[in-house]
């Protein structure tokens, strides 16, 4: 079980208070109704699916309630950095530099 | 098992050398949600709303904690819900915020005694050692999202919905007999 | 004083017998023996038959790597448990323990046929066996697999006992409570942190309760672990035996299982028999030591053939000697020892056979001087004897040679091929391992956890060596956690330091085909099945393993993995390293469920949600059924009834006049803000801009795929404030998709979700008397068609309590749902039954709503939609705002799979004969078609007879929409149900009964 810090309650705690939400930064569209059909479908359906650092949301559900975004290492489970929603993508190079 | 919990009819929980759990009358609850105007959101409370995450703050009658970075939940008599009502409802719509009644939504848990931190263990995967004395934190209590109170040394309140109080509540009462008995 | 027990050894306590039985028969140990240790002071080594073959076994080890003397263990009724290590089980006073896998008896078993077809049973038996014909599967192959499949016999009553589960945080958690773990121990006690020691034994010492010999700084060994353990306690590390660290989790999450029962004669009162403990430690400490490995050769089964190292802990912890003359086999100095031991015990030992041409001579002049012959370079080749090992064939070799064997006479065979690490807890870390050729074993490398290994788990050897390392291990840990220490020195005296070589099968002189050399004692895995394996084309050890079953038993491997990985890489003619381990898997040893469960087991198992009025229906014998985690009243029964009957008074109660029901499950969520409109009418396929307050309006959720995700009313209980109902089972999601859409699409909305489902009770009145029985209970405000139409909201007080009062119906009544602070739920409802009663006011359940709700046409999201129907689909494309510029699934609802005409669509079904049709069946146009049929849809709903005289069904079907008034069929095992596809309006479609 992993801990996992909200960046909202900056704490690090135990994965059950978490639930996870898939990949992050998908923003639905301005307008949807613009949309062509394969711009549509790749908003609903296609993800990326890595295999290492992946950009995802989690939420921090029986916590502060915040849904929030992490770079997690999907081979090690290591989570290399959690922010708060609505924040820009960190750099990953960086954030795998920091590691070495 | 089918116990009956009602914050209208309190009773003991559970009672042994370990620690007593007791269910509270019922009390006024209000979730208080707003992003800014804080200090006139506190003024009209009478206290300084707190704003880490976790963190309470007290004024005669009404204790408030932090839940989130946008929430608070309120806890009054009841018979002042209506008059914090109407003071919070006189701010709007100049500064926007969202207070709702949950004054009957959840049963209150006082678990108390030598043990009673130990006893939170055995459904609390988070280290409580990190909770100080008059801090409150939402978690997960076995099955149940709870907001747990740290009220002093060995004292703690735990704010249950209804619907899984009878859960929680064998939960604790099975917990208090087994620390007990192994501490005989 | 049994006959093999001797006075004065051991820690066990000959002063307290312990009387137990085994297959019935009655024996005495002593407090503090195993199973095995007391049946061995009798003499009794066989203790089971083996799974396969069904061969008889004794115990081989001492310790929970056991993977032989496996017995079940009873006591009294439902506490029966299979698979017990007798090994590890310690026994107490009216102990009822039998063997396995043996009918009639132990000694006399017919199972063992299986041993003299051994060819039958090699390597990939079942796999070649059981193919052909495909319909002997079921009725022959399957059958006799699973009759002779498992270790021993499945319990068939319910556990009574009862389990627990407990969460700790610590600085440092140590595994291992020998000498490496003390030592580790005693260097972070005392310093402020956290420190848990942990050992599965009932005492902590590990190997230096098997060697009393040992001065420690000057200190007798025992003298100076009572004094250390003591220290230990005394610093405040909490000290933790009976305890199995079975699993090491993610970022130092620990699963550890405390057995706090099965010691004891009497059962203490609330104490659970296990307990699992979820530690998360900052800092862990492996302290595991090492697992001794037997040799392989022909007979290494035999009961009398067991470790050397086994054999030094029941004689010296035990007080046990396991044979008056026992003989070594060994390719490490450790079964020296052994065997030294055992003679200045008063055994007779008949020979130190070691494989490895020189030995050090300070261990060869101490076998001289007690008159032990010595045979360097020697294999063995055969044991004799039927239920007990009485003789061993020895042979000398010489360069790949073999000689002529020798019979020589013993009661036992105490054999070691050396020792591997217990690496079990270091791999489950992810940690890598490197392979070791001087050692040929693998050793612990890197791990991505806050983690050190200490001592004999990382290949050190001997007393000295294991206390210096788990001194300077702590060092390290301390550092990490920002602690210094002193550095502590050991010196120990009588040390057994040692080395050995590594072997394969042993040389013999007889067909190595014929070899019944055991490598898995637990699953009868032979030398021969692992070559076998590598001939028919196994390359990977993975494979091998799952071809041959190594290490695939409830030991996990302990003693096999290594001697299967050395077979298979010589058979491959490659590296170990390059063959690969497998991987060890959690937990380290088997584990009950009870562990696993923990409190959730009967009536505690999970949580049932029940609403404030629950106790009513309860009390009034209602019967209830699963909502989600909620139970809600199904029907109210009356003498007599089965559930159509009561079904269908309740339903025509209901029309006639007034029911009363529970909605409280209903979930619900406050929106709130300036921006609630805007963000409800986001969320809902309809318009709520200009629903005006006090008005209510049915909502329907998509998802952005456009697909119906839920329903329910919303109510304008405000300017800045709505009132959300959402289905029973949809609320958590509801809300979680509410605020994902809010935290993460718009947080530039002023507007704030909160859950009040538990807020409120609500109850529901239905029935042209609904308006007549509630007016009296509302105070100021009249419930007329003119003052409170259909779709409008009040806050009022009714019985005193404040409400939200609803005019809204889910029946096609004049309907009413009363919202109060839930405690007050239950008085509000006994008053309302109370004023009933003139009315004949009935209540019913969920299954009568469903068919009065089915009457009217009205959906069920999750019953007549099933997450890939449209607003259009379920004939509801009145619910979808046309002139919104956008909401969830607007953008998704034009995707052109969802515009095809033909796609199934919601109906009304009416059956010929008047049957009642099943829910789930199959739906096809054309009955007379070949098999397979084309399935053209299904029945969602379906109800025997309601209120409009006949059964009726909803249905999706292809384009049904155009196909009223069409015949379709639904063809069942003993018939075809021909059935007419209507509209799904069956009652009132004018909607007349709603009116006051």
């Amino acid at each position: 079980m992993l801990l996992i810090h909200c960046p909202y309650c900056d704490e690090t705690l135990p994965e059950l208070e978490f639930t996870y939400a898939g990949e992050a930064h998908i923003d639905r569209p301005e307008n949807p109704s613009e949309q062509s059909d394969a711009e549509w479908e790749s908003f609903l359906f296609l993800r990326e699916n890595v295999k290492g650092p992946h950009f995802e949301r989690w939420r921090h559900f029986h916590g502060c309630g915040r849904y929030f975004n992490a770079v997690r290492n999907t081979i090690t489970d290591k989570f290399y950095i959690t922010y708060k929603a609505g924040e820009a993508r960190p750099d990953l190079s960086a954030l795998l530099e920091d590691e070495k | 098992m089918s116990i009956a919990i009602s914050s209208l009819t309190p009773s003991t929980i559970a009672e042994t050398s370990a620690a007593k759990v007791v269910s509270l009358p019922m009390q006024g609850r209000l979730s208080l949600r707003a992003r800014d105007g804080l200090d006139k959101l506190g003024a009209a409370l009478g206290l300084s709303l707190p704003q880490k995450i976790g963190q309470c703050a007290r004024a005669d009658g009404i204790e408030a904690v932090c839940l989130g970075p946008d929430e608070w939940t309120l806890l009054l008599p009841l018979d002042q819900v209506a008059t914090v009502t109407e003071a919070l409802a006189a701010l709007m719509p100049e500064l926007p915020h969202a207070l709702t009644d949950i004054s009957g939504r959840e049963v209150t848990f006082r678990i108390e005694g030598t043990r009673a931190a130990e006893l939170l263990t055995i459904g609390c995967a988070r280290d409580l050692s990190g909770v100080a004395p008059g801090e409150a934190r939402r978690t997960l209590f076995d099955v149940a999202t709870v907001v747990l109170w740290h009220d002093g040394e060995n004292a703690f309140r735990m704010d249950v919905w209804n619907s899984f109080a009878p859960f929680i509540a064998q939960t604790l009462e099975v917990g208090c007999k087994e620390l007990a008995a192994e501490a005989a | 004083m049994s006959k093999f027990r001797l006075r004065g050894k051991g820690r066990v306590d000959a002063s307290q017998p312990v009387v137990f039985t085994f297959d019935g028969k009655p024996y005495t140990g002593v407090k503090g023996d195993t199973v095995a240790s007391a049946l061995l002071s009798h003499g009794v080594h066989l203790m089971g038959r083996s799974f396969k073959y069904h061969r008889p076994r004794g115990a081989i080890a001492a310790g929970s790597e056991e993977p032989n003397a496996l017995i079940g263990t009873r006591r009294g009724p439902g506490r029966f448990e299979p698979n017990t290590r007798a090994t590890v089980q310690e026994i107490w006073n009216g102990l009822d323990a039998s063997s396995q896998n043996k009918f009639p008896s132990l000694k006399f078993d017919v199972g063992a046929v299986n041993d003299a077809a051994y060819m039958l049973f090699s390597a990939g038996f079942y796999y070649k066996t059981f193919m052909w014909p495909r319909s002997f599967w079921d009725k022959v192959y399957e059958p006799f697999i699973r009759a002779a499949a498992g270790l021993g016999v499945s319990p068939t009553e319910e556990d009574p006992d009862t389990y627990a589960s407990r969460n700790l945080h610590c600085d440092l958690l140590i595994v291992g409570a020998g000498p490496t773990g003390i030592a580790a121990a005693r260097e972070a006690a005392g310093k402020g942190l956290s420190v848990v020691l942990v050992d599965e034994n009932p005492e902590m010492g590990g190997t230096l309760l098997s060697e009393p010999q040992a001065h420690i700084n000057g200190k007798a060994a025992w003298d100076w672990l009572a004094d250390e353990l003591a220290a230990l306690k005394e610093a405040g590390v909490k000290l933790m035996t009976r305890t199995t660290a079975i699993g090491y989790y993610h970022q130092n999450l620990i699963g550890m299982v405390e057995k706090l029962t099965d010691h004891l004669a009497e059962l203490p009162a609330d104490t659970p028999r296990e307990r699992m403990w979820r530690v998360r430690a900052k800092q862990v400490l492996l302290a595991q030591g090492a697992l001794e490995k037997p040799l392989v050769f022909h007979g290494n089964d035999r009961p009398g053939v067991m470790l050397a190292g086994s054999a030094q802990t029941y004689l010296n912890r035990y007080g046990v000697k396991v044979g008056d003359s026992p003989m070594v086999i060994t390719s490490h100095d450790s079964a020296w020892y052994a065997a030294f031991d055992l003679h200045d015990a008063g055994a007779r030992v008949q020979a130190i056979v070691d494989t490895r041409a020189s030995v050090r001579e300070n261990l060869q002049a101490e076998a001289r001087n007690r008159g032990i012959p010595v045979k360097l370079n020697h294999t063995v080749t055969a044991t004799g004897g039927r239920l007990r090992v009485n003789n061993v064939r020895i042979n000398p070799m010489d360069g790949s040679r073999v000689g002529h064997g020798q019979w020589i006479k013993c009661d036992c065979l105490l054999m070691s091929g050396g020792w591997t690490p217990s690496l079990h807890l270091f791999s489950h870390t992810k940690g890598k391992l490197t392979w070791d050729d001087d050692m040929t074993t693998f050793l612990p490398d890197q791990t991505p956890e806050d983690c050190v290994i200490a001592g004999a788990s990382r290949g050190l050897w001997g007393l000295e060596a294991a206390l210096e390392d788990g001194s300077a291990k702590a060092r390290e840990v301390l550092a990490a956690l920002g602690t210094e220490a002193e550095i502590s020195e050991y010196t120990v005296a009588n040390d057994r330091p040692g080395t050995g070589v590594t072997m394969r099968e042993l040389p013999t002189d007889r067909s190595a085909g014929k070899a019944k050399a055991f490598v898995d004692y637990q699953n009868d895995v032979t030398a021969k099945d692992l070559r076998l394996a590598v001939r028919e084309g196994m390359r990977s050890i993975e494979h091998v393993k799952r071809y041959t079953t190594n290490g695939m038993a409830t030991d996990q491997g302990k003693m096999s993995n290594i001697n299967g990985l050395n077979i298979a890489a010589d058979a491959l003619g490659k590296r170990q390293p390059e063959v690969g381990l497998t991987t060890f898997r959690p937990p380290y040893t088997p584990t009950t469920f009870g562990a696993f469960a923990g409190y959730h087991r009967g009536d505690h198992f999970e949580v049932t949600r029940k609403t404030q009025i629950d106790s009513w229906a309860e009390a009034r014998g209602a019967v209830f059924e699963p909502v989600g985690q909620w139970r809600r009243a199904r029907y109210f029964p009356q003498a007599g009834e089965d559930m159509d009957a009561a079904v269908t008074r309740e339903c025509a109660a209901t029309r006639k006049s007034v029911g009363i029901f529970d909605a409280s499950t209903l979930g619900k969520i406050e929106v709130v803000g300036p921006d609630a409109a805007e963000f409800v009418n986001r969320m809902y396929t309809n318009p709520f801009l200009k629903l005006a307050p006090g008005k209510c309006r049915y909502g329907l959720l998509l998802g952005d795929d456009g697909f119906i995700r839920d329903d329910g009313v919303i109510a304008r209980v405000g300017e800045d404030r709505f009132h959300v109902t959402t289905t029973t089972g949809g609320a958590a999601r509801v809300l979680t998709m509410m605020e994902d859409y809010l935290q993460t699409e718009w947080p530039d909305l002023n507007v704030w979700l909160t859950s009040t489902t538990e807020q409120y009770s609500t109850i529901a009145l239905n029935g042209p008397n609904a308006a007549k029985l509630l007016q009296p209970f509302v105070k100021d405000f009249a419930l007329t068609e003119e003052n409170f139409p259909h779709m409008s909201c009040v806050d009022v007080e009714v019985a005193g309590y404040p409400a939200r009062l609803w005019r809204v119906s889910f029946t096609g009544e004049i309907g009413f749902e009363i919202n109060v602070a839930a405690p007050h739920g239950r008085d509000l409802w006994e008053k309302l039954w109370e004023a009933g009663q003139p009315y004949d006011i009935t209540p019913y359940g969920t299954e009568t709503m469903h068919v009065l709700r089915a009457e009217k046409g009205y959906i069920i999201v999750g019953q007549d939609t099933d997450g890939t129907v449209t607003p259009h689909d379920a004939g509801m494309s009145w619910a979808v705002g046309k002139k919104k510029a956008d909401f969830v699934g607007m953008r998704g609802l034009a995707r052109p799979d969802l515009t095809d005409p033909n796609r199934k669509q919601l109906v009304g079904l009416i059956s010929e004969d008047k049957s009642k049709l099943e829910e789930g069946a199959q739906i096809v146009f054309d009955p007379k078609q070949p098999i397979p049929m084309t399935m053209r849809g299904h029945v969602t709903s379906s109800y025997d007879q309601g209120t409009t005289g006949q059964p009726i069904a909803l249905a999706l079907v292809e384009g049904g929409h155009a196909k009223m008034g069409e015949t379709v069929y639904i063809p069942m095992e003993d018939r075809t149900i021909a059935a007419k596809i209507t509209g799904t309006v069956f009652l009132d479609p004018e909607n007349t009964r709603l009116k006051i």
